[in-house]
């Protein structure tokens, strides 16, 4: 039965064009949200800009209980309402754009298994690290310990989890090497750089996920600076999130009433 | 050679070396890397296994979880994935990443809180090896444990009903083996022609499910229709578990004599390495590998006859 929904809402979403007034609701920035939140927020807007689909960020403090899933970030496009990455992916693609078509059926499936290693261990080294952090509201705390005692890593010492995150931003590195994008494929169109006409690459949702969760660990002050130390070791990834910073979300802040990049007063990643 | 280390962990069943997708995980990998494992299946003659099984004793050192253990053996010098690219062994972290949060819940699903194959396999068959009172109490810790874990990773607030997140987890684990099989594709194994860590994951989550006579078996299903995905089981089957337990007498093959076990496995790493010569002269369009792997199937099925384990 859920599947006829699925097609339903399918069906739904391609009938209408992207329309202006889409928002994007989160809950209040500073104490209120939680790093892993912001950085799934951030991943959702970096790949609507991607998209070239305008959306407004909207910050709510009882955005968790809007959500139809009881979960954020969240788009109001429309009369609909999607949640999280994944469905916001599908979503968009049933409005007819896409940024991952161009991939064949084996990039396609790397792409996946390399968005499942950014939820898998960069999502929940950030559950971690907030867990260990005193400034997180009790309530949070204890929904997350809840979490990481399923899945096995409330025995895992703070040294370890480090070291995931280190093992998965070596992953990341080695996989981007040297390129713009994790998946360089080559679109319709030419464009403009370093004075020539070169073809056009696109980065896929893998880069806009990667961008959200990076960023946010490089711009987000915890009390301790472990976690963007970790990340900081690999210059590949903090040039890949000034791109994608520079590319797409300069220059758009008198868009939104709450860009997320001008929100942590740490945001620099010149450094 | 070092002491050999040893493994405890849940024993085979229907045709396999172990039914525990992580037990089994660590079991392949040490077969393709050549490292000597006693291993010790748990019954009831055992202590009760103390912190999560599989558990890896070596001298003094105690490890548990699959991927510390591998990390622990390839320090040891056992290592499968010498010849991967750095690119290579970025992909394995991310396609075990892709198991564990695609296909593990369905797997613990199938295996723990579908309440007819709970019933009727996986309890009792749990139940019938573990000590006395614990196999009153341990099933039901793990069937929790196994509900809890899909629950708060895959299912939301109170909003999602249990039947909306089994469909979505179920959606998922077939994507998941959708996926697997495309990237596998007409290859022996995931890069290439030796097997490594990745082939390793993919194998202990894959051929339990494959493996194991379950009443309710969509996935499993799902899996037969992806021909190289049960090829590749199959192809590990019987080219590196030679002792694959017959599904006749579980209890008694589990205690199979430690010397006897060693005698094997030297004289398969013999077999593994003429096999390998073999193949690099036999690679011509006209003789695929595949050709021996059915040779051996057909010479394999009687598998009970203790002359058979010994003979390449």
């Amino acid at each position: 039965m859920a599947l006829a929904a699925e097609a339903f809402m399918t069906q739904l979403a391609a009938a209408e064009p992207w329309p202006e007034n889409a928002a994007l609701y989160q809950q209040l920035k500073d104490e209120q949200i939680l790093l892993s939140d912001n950085a799934s927020s951030l991943a959702v807007q970096a790949f609507l800009q991607m998209c070239n689909l305008p959306v407004r960020v909207v910050c709510r403090a009882n955005a968790e209980y809007m959500s139809p899933s009881g979960k954020v970030p969240f788009i109001h496009v429309g009369n609909q309402v999607v949640s999280e990455l994944g469905p916001i992916v599908q979503f968009v693609k049933a409005k007819g754009h896409s940024l991952s078509d161009g991939l064949d059926e084996v990039q396609k499936a790397e792409m996946k298994a390399y968005m499942e290693l950014v939820n898998n261990m960069l999502l929940t080294a950030e559950l971690y690290l907030q867990w260990c952090d005193d400034v997180t509201v009790e309530e949070k705390q204890w929904e997350i310990r809840r979490k990481m005692k399923a899945i096995g890593w409330a025995g895992k010492s703070l040294e370890q989890v480090l070291e995931d995150v280190d093992q998965c931003c070596q992953a990341l590195s080695q996989r981007l090497g040297t390129q713009p994008y994790f998946f360089n494929k080559q679109c319709k169109g030419l464009t403009f750089q370093y004075r020539r006409l070169v073809p056009k690459i696109r980065p896929t949702e893998l880069d806009a996920l990667v961008f959200g969760h990076l960023f946010t660990i490089l711009t987000t002050q915890l009390t301790s600076d472990e976690l963007s130390e970790k990340v900081k070791n690999y210059s590949n990834l903090i040039a890949f999130c000034r791109r994608i910073e520079q590319q797409y979300f300069e220059g758009h802040d008198k868009d939104s009433s709450s860009s997320a990049t001008s929100r942590s007063a740490k945001r620099s990643l010149l450094r | 050679m070092a002491a050999p280390m040893e493994l405890s962990c849940w024993g085979g069943g229907w045709g396999l070396p172990s039914v525990h997708p992580e037990s089994l995980t660590v079991m392949a990998y040490a077969k393709f890397s050549g490292a000597p494992l006693t291993v010790n299946a748990i019954n009831n003659c055992w202590r009760a296994p103390k912190g999560e099984v599989p558990i890896l004793i070596s001298e003094d050192t105690v490890i548990s979880q699959p991927a510390k253990i591998l990390n622990f053996l390839r320090k040891q010098k056992y290592n499968a994935d010498y010849e991967l690219s750095a690119k290579q062994g970025a992909d394995t972290l991310a396609y075990i990443a892709l198991l564990e949060e695609k296909l593990l819940p369905a797997l613990l699903h199938t295996f723990w809180v579908e309440a007819e194959n709970y019933c009727s396999v996986t309890k009792p068959w749990f139940a019938s090896r573990i000590p006395f009172p614990l196999s009153l109490y341990l099933p039901g810790k793990m069937s929790r444990e196994a509900l809890n874990r899909i629950l708060l990773t895959r299912g939301g607030p109170p909003l999602y009903s249990l039947t909306e997140v089994e469909a979505q987890i179920y959606r998922d684990a077939k994507e998941c083996l959708n996926l697997l099989s495309k990237r596998l594709g007409t290859s022996q194994f995931f890069f290439g022609n030796r097997p490594s860590t990745l082939d390793a994951f993919v194998f202990g989550f894959l051929a339990p499910l494959y493996k194991v006579c379950f009443p309710r078996v969509q996935l499993q299903e799902h899996l037969k229709q992806l021909p190289n995905l049960c090829r590749f089981c199959d192809d590990i089957l019987s080219c590196y578990f030679r002792l694959a337990v017959s599904g006749h007498s579980p209890a008694g093959q589990d205690t199979v004599d430690a010397n006897l076990q060693k005698l094997t496995q030297l004289v398969n790493k013999e077999s593994n390495l003429i096999e390998k010569m073999d193949d690099n002269l036999r690679k011509s369009p006209q003789h695929p590998p595949r050709k021996l792997t059915t040779l051996k199937l057909a010479a394999g099925g009687e598998e009970s006859s203790p002359l058979n384990r010994l003979s390449p």
